[in-house]
């Protein structure tokens, strides 16, 4: 089986997008991460839900994790309103964030293997991965698909 | 001098060489010290013996020890959340209102680096002012310089608040105790004068919303604390050292000696593993240290040290307030510009030989104390004058409010300055004019 055979359709979004928006589409639809595509419509980076996460909740609490019990219940339930208002590309650090070389970005060609799909998710930490024919994305495989699909048959 | 010429001029070079590169940080500064005394072996400037097993001549093993066992003690500790309870229930008493949020928190700071250390204090701190800050709508930057300020003033107060006191006291044979009826009184007023002066100095800081201020107090500060039982165990600990410490001259055991039975103890009641009690251990400090000892040590074994002491002997001739005041301007400006525990590791020594050369008359003994002072204080003035202010920069950039080199050194020069200005009448007052 080639990564052609497993691409299906999903959502893409550009950096200067509304995030809000963004995660919305995200939650709305079960995914769990969405391809970012540069201004040609080529597949740049793979923001993962954990990302957001990581922006929305205080850099403080990543320095000292004791600090997430001392919220009350009401405040804790809006964590997420510091996405309001943010960019897509704000979401991700840039320097360390974005790939510094094309190896780096969360691609698979169509002739790939399922192994080389594996490979690239893991390496790159990444729960889905853009499959290109020609600079062109025809698709994206999730972690989901590619377990159901490489999983022994019972 | 008791060694050829070229191996003396040989270790000056290396100490030279090493130090610029520590002042100046072009290769890190355990790679520098750790090169410099590897160099000082390699031209037989100083050997095995001379390095590892005198504390005259090489690694001071008492105050490597002691920093370890209190590093231990404060990995077990900071597990409790004491800090974090003790931060929110500050601001929670301050109503959220930033001035007295930002008078309870410098207190609290200065008081745990005069028990603990600065580093691990103002790690501990920093985290929850931001998140103080944010509940109340105000700008975090002047919060954090200031916590950094008020944890080098408190941290002067005693024997293991400061590393630079850490290396006088076992040079100078000074107990707890002596550090704290010098060094504490003067810190109290020091402390006093700090928080008057911080309502003028970072007033752009307080300007808030009373409505925001009032989110603070649904903050929970008992949540904090993730385990009461190993809380009072830490705390009983805690105070069973510092009272160890106070008692060398009843029982003469050695501060690195109350700690390391104070950190084997907390492991041990704790029930934290070896993976827990030592992932806060600062190996790099360690092995700085040892580096420098052995780099310092050479100097005195070629007897360059020896030479520089007598040198300054007939230099001072005897006017020990104005080596005195010489000591508390001079740390003061170097400490700010150089990290000050290398600068003490080499001073040390020679302040050594002026004190021996008083017959350790108070009026003698009490550069020590200007050292001290100088050299704790010093370290306020620029970002990188101690190892708190960087600590300090490097969270609030994570965090989303850089803090420049200037923006932190134009209240740092200030804080210094007029701590410094008072900290010379106390030095004079005490030991010379009424001493």
């Amino acid at each position: 089986m080639q990564a052609r055979d497993l691409a299906e359709e999903f959502p893409v979004v550009r950096l200067d997008d509304d995030a809000l928006e963004a995660t919305r589409l995200m939650t709305d639809q079960g995914l769990p991460g969405l391809v970012v595509v540069d201004e040609h419509g080529g597949p740049l980076v793979v923001l993962p839900a954990s990302q957001v996460l990581r922006f929305a909740l205080p850099e403080y609490i990543e320095e000292d994790p004791a600090l997430a019990r001392v919220y009350g219940e009401r405040e804790a339930d809006t964590f997420c309103k510091e996405l309001v208002g943010r960019k897509v590309r704000e979401l991700m650090p840039g320097r360390q964030y974005l790939p510094k070389r094309d190896r780096d970005k969360p691609v698979v060609s169509a002739a790939a293997t399922l192994i080389e799909v594996a490979s690239v998710m893991t390496r790159q930490h990444s729960p889905v991965v853009a499959v290109v024919d020609d600079e062109q994305i025809l698709g994206v495989i999730t972690v989901h698909r590619l377990l159901g699909a490489a999983l022994p048959r019972s | 001098m008791n060694a050829p010429t070229w191996q003396v001029a040989l270790s000056i070079a290396v100490f030279a060489g090493a130090y610029v590169t520590i002042a100046t940080e072009w290769v890190h500064r355990v790679k520098a010290a750790l090169v410099g005394a590897g160099l000082m072996l390699m031209i037989g400037a100083t050997d095995g013996d001379a390095a590892f097993y005198s504390e005259e001549t090489g690694i001071d093993w008492n105050v490597i020890f002691l920093l370890l066992g209190m590093m231990v003690i404060v990995s077990v500790v900071k597990q409790t959340g004491v800090f974090e309870y003790l931060a929110i229930w500050a601001a929670k008493q301050a109503q959220g209102r930033p001035y007295r949020v930002l008078v309870l928190l410098c207190t609290i700071t200065a008081v745990a680096s005069a028990a603990l250390d600065n580093v691990t204090t103002v790690l501990l701190v920093a985290p929850v002012t931001l998140l103080v800050c944010d509940r109340i709508g105000v700008r975090p930057e002047g919060f954090l310089i200031a916590e950094a300020l008020a944890s080098n003033i408190g941290g002067a107060a005693t024997l293991i608040g400061d590393p630079p006191n850490i290396i006088i006291a076992s040079r100078a044979d000074l107990s707890f105790n002596d550090f704290l009826v010098n060094m504490g009184p003067i810190v109290v007023v020091l402390m006093g004068v700090f928080l008057l002066l911080a309502r003028w100095l970072f007033r752009r800081s307080f300007t808030y919303d009373a409505g925001r201020a009032a989110a603070v107090m649904d903050l929970d500060e008992r949540a904090a604390i993730r385990d009461r039982t190993l809380l009072v165990r830490c705390l009983l600990v805690l105070v069973a050292v510092l009272v160890g410490f106070s008692l060398h001259t009843l029982l003469h055991i050695d501060p690195s000696v109350v700690a390391l039975l104070g950190a084997g103890v907390l492991v041990l009641v704790s029930g934290t593993t070896s993976e827990e009690f030592l992932e806060d251990v600062e190996w790099e400090t360690l092995v700085f240290f040892a580096g420098l000892f052995v780099m310092v040590g050479t100097l005195v074994n070629v007897g360059v040290i020896e030479y520089l002491g007598e040198q300054a002997v007939e230099a001072v001739d005897g006017r020990y307030l104005l080596a005195s005041t010489g000591l508390l301007f001079g740390s003061a400006v170097i400490s700010g510009i150089v990290d000050n525990i290398p600068y003490v590791a080499t001073v040390s020594p020679l302040v050594n030989d002026l004190v021996e050369s008083g017959d350790n008359t108070p009026k003698a003994t009490a550069m020590w104390w200007a050292l001290a002072l100088g050299a704790d204080l010093g370290g306020n003035a620029t970002a990188v004058g101690a190892s708190a202010n960087v600590v300090v920069t490097g969270i609030a950039a994570r965090s989303g409010h850089p803090i420049s080199f200037w923006h932190f050194t134009k209240y740092g020069l200030v804080v210094t300055a007029v701590t410094i200005a008072l900290a010379w009448p106390y030095v004079w007052l005490r030991y010379y004019a009424y001493g």
